[in-house]
């Protein structure tokens, strides 16, 4: 199956029979799926009205949370409590680089598997498909040993390094490359166009939703890194949104300040929520292609 | 796969050629290098680094890498340090048994209901159902934290309103696994949806169809035509979700820190401690970082050997 086939056919929306009136067992299941996303989403609900909530109205009694007075204590305390600031512009600075990396690295190396046919072609694919089952466990005892000989540990280098590429990139991005027509590339070629400028003109337009979902994908896969920024990084303002958050955890559990940690909480999630609401369409996408490759 | 690479190609070597086939040799390499640095060095390299460090004791009182032989691992499997090591992995394997079955159940539930042919699944419904998968395990840990607190917590606030002392979720023996076990389904739980409904809109509808001419009830059609046709998404899901349930980490540190005593440390956490936490014991967590991927490679093998008979294709 080409990978235009497999989106068209995965993409989770309403059914192909649409029927032209409404059934009228439709209103049920309308419920039934609105209660159902309620519960499950209700935990980040939960947390965001915590947020809002004033501690002393919290500490009284949870089900405050659901009636004003609402305010921004909670955030204020968080922000001036921790670093938050230093440690969002670490994240996105992490995560920007990581991302824009794998995108492009993995346009290069899919073109190559895609476009070119040379010696050791299909060995080359398997090593990169294969580190996909490395688990990562097993490489970032050795990846602290080494980031840390270089003393690359606490910077910005160490965090992103060693998740330049993607081999989820490059095989997604070559099953969409060898699905585009071969008489578009011997038009090209007709024309003079060079590699380059036939990858970056013609293949890269054309490819527009398939790197869309890789860019979503490798955003959030960043953003949400835990166990890596937890190693290599220990000065607090190296730390990525994420251990920032497990640091002020930790700190303020004890004076259980729930209002600030939730608004923490919020803050980190945020711009993957963010993202979520603008693209969720290419983001369910990749992940439905990413199942049916498996 | 990479077979199918070779026949899509000959179309255009037989068209139009204005180069020899062998063409972009030493170009195709250019664009390959970066990926393949980064992953020669920061993924293949540290398996090698990794085995060589699983051999050797760092001396006491120096820097000095000693090497040991297998002498960790036979610590780790029956010497010194087996009892702790076994418990991980029992920590490990329950942790997985909690995870996959009802993670899958509950998504394939879902993905069902969400395939009920009404006329437009709204946004809204995909929003607030898919929500989880962006979520990240410190945030899903702190949320949840937040709801098993002991005082004033959601959950126990609920229980007391139906007269019921709720237990202290995190630090009692008896729920600190399951606490942690429902966190990570819940994180797991859009992304299995988002697959398990790409399946079912794969089956194609004439199955349905036919099933439903015979006078299948809706179970009937469940169990045999939607089941064993998205065995093959069935058959990934669980290979996914038992990888991701041996490698829990977030989460854990989040909640419970391995605790109380080691009720929810699993072997990641254990590598974790040994690797990073007071004395670095390198050696000794990279001697479990191995046993633990053979661990997943050993149950991920098994599974394929398993369904191999039992997945229908369409």
């Amino acid at each position: 199956m080409t990978a235009v086939e497999a989106t068209r056919a995965t993409t989770v929306e309403a059914p192909r029979e649409a029927p032209v009136a409404r059934q009228p067992a439709d209103l049920p299941v309308h419920i039934i799926l609105f209660a159902l996303g309620l519960v499950i989403s209700l935990p980040i609900i939960i947390a965001i009205f915590t947020s809002f909530t004033p501690l002393s109205r919290l500490l009284a009694d949870s089900n405050n949370i659901w009636s004003p007075p609402w305010g921004l204590q909670g955030y204020v305390r968080a922000w001036t409590a921790t670093p938050f600031g230093r440690y969002m512009v670490n994240s996105f600075v992490q995560t920007g680089v990581i991302t824009i990396a794998q995108v492009l690295l993995s346009i290069l190396a899919a073109y190559a598997f895609a476009m070119f046919s040379f010696r050791g072609r299909n060995l080359m694919f398997g090593v990169v498909l294969g580190s996909l089952m490395v688990p990562f466990e097993l490489t970032f005892i050795p990846n602290f040993v080494l980031i840390s000989d270089l003393g690359w540990a606490n910077t910005y280098q160490g965090l992103t390094i060693p998740f330049l590429a993607s081999a989820f990139g490059v095989f997604l991005l070559r099953q969409f490359f060898m699905s585009l027509p071969k008489d578009l590339h011997d038009a090209a070629k007709i024309d003079g166009a060079s590699d380059w400028y036939y990858l970056w003109r013609v293949v890269v337009p054309l490819s527009k939703g398939a790197i869309a979902a890789l860019t979503i994908f490798s955003f959030l896969g960043a953003w949400n890194q835990y166990l890596w920024p937890l190693v290599i990084t220990n000065e607090e303002s190296m730390r990525t949104a994420q251990i920032g958050l497990r640091f002020f955890l930790a700190n303020q559990e004890r004076a259980t300040d729930w209002s600030a940690i939730t608004a923490g909480a919020t803050i980190v999630m945020l711009p993957t929520l963010l993202v979520f609401l603008v693209a969720q369409k290419q983001l369910v996408k990749g992940i439905a292609m990413s199942g049916l490759k498996g | 796969m990479t077979d199918v690479a070779v026949s899509e190609r000959t179309p255009s070597r037989a068209g139009v050629r204005l180069r020899s086939p062998r063409r972009g040799g030493a170009k195709a390499w250019l664009y390959l290098a970066p990926t393949l640095l980064i992953l020669g060095v920061f993924v293949y390299y540290p398996i090698w680094r990794s085995l060589w460090l699983s051999l050797h004791r760092v001396a006491p009182f120096g820097s000095a890498k000693i090497f040991v032989g297998l002498d960790q691992y036979r610590d780790l499997l029956w010497g010194v340090r087996s009892a702790e090591f076994w418990d991980n992995v029992q920590v490990s394997l329950w942790f997985m048994v909690g995870t996959v079955p009802v993670g899958i159940a509950l998504a394939v539930g879902i993905a069902l209901l969400l395939s009920y042919p009404i006329k437009r699944l709204s946004w809204a419904h995909r929003m607030l159902i898919f929500v989880p998968v962006v979520i990240s395990s410190a945030v899903a840990g702190v949320i949840w934290k937040w709801l098993y607190n002991p005082v004033v917590g959601h959950f126990n606030t609920w229980l007391e309103f139906v007269g019921v002392d709720g237990p202290n979720w995190l630090t009692s023996r008896t729920w600190a696994l399951v606490s942690v076990t429902v966190a990570v389904v819940w994180r797991q739980l859009g992304f299995n949806v988002i697959i398990a409904l790409a399946g079912l809109q794969q089956i194609d509808d004439m199955y349905f169809e036919a099933a439903k001419v015979d006078g299948a009830t809706v179970w009937q059609r469940i169990r045999h035509v939607t089941l064993p046709m998205l065995s093959p998404t069935l058959f990934f899901l669980v290979v996914i979700n038992v990888i991701i349930s041996l490698q829990a980490f977030g989460e854990i540190d989040i909640l419970t820190q391995g605790g109380p005593g080691q009720a929810t440390e699993n072997l990641v956490y254990s590598v974790f401690v040994d690797g990073f936490v007071g004395t670095r014991f390198q050696g000794l967590a990279s001697a479990q970082a191995f046993l633990l991927a053979i661990m997943i490679i050993v149950v991920s093998f098994a599974q394929f050997r398993g369904f191999r008979k039992r997945v229908h294709y369409q």
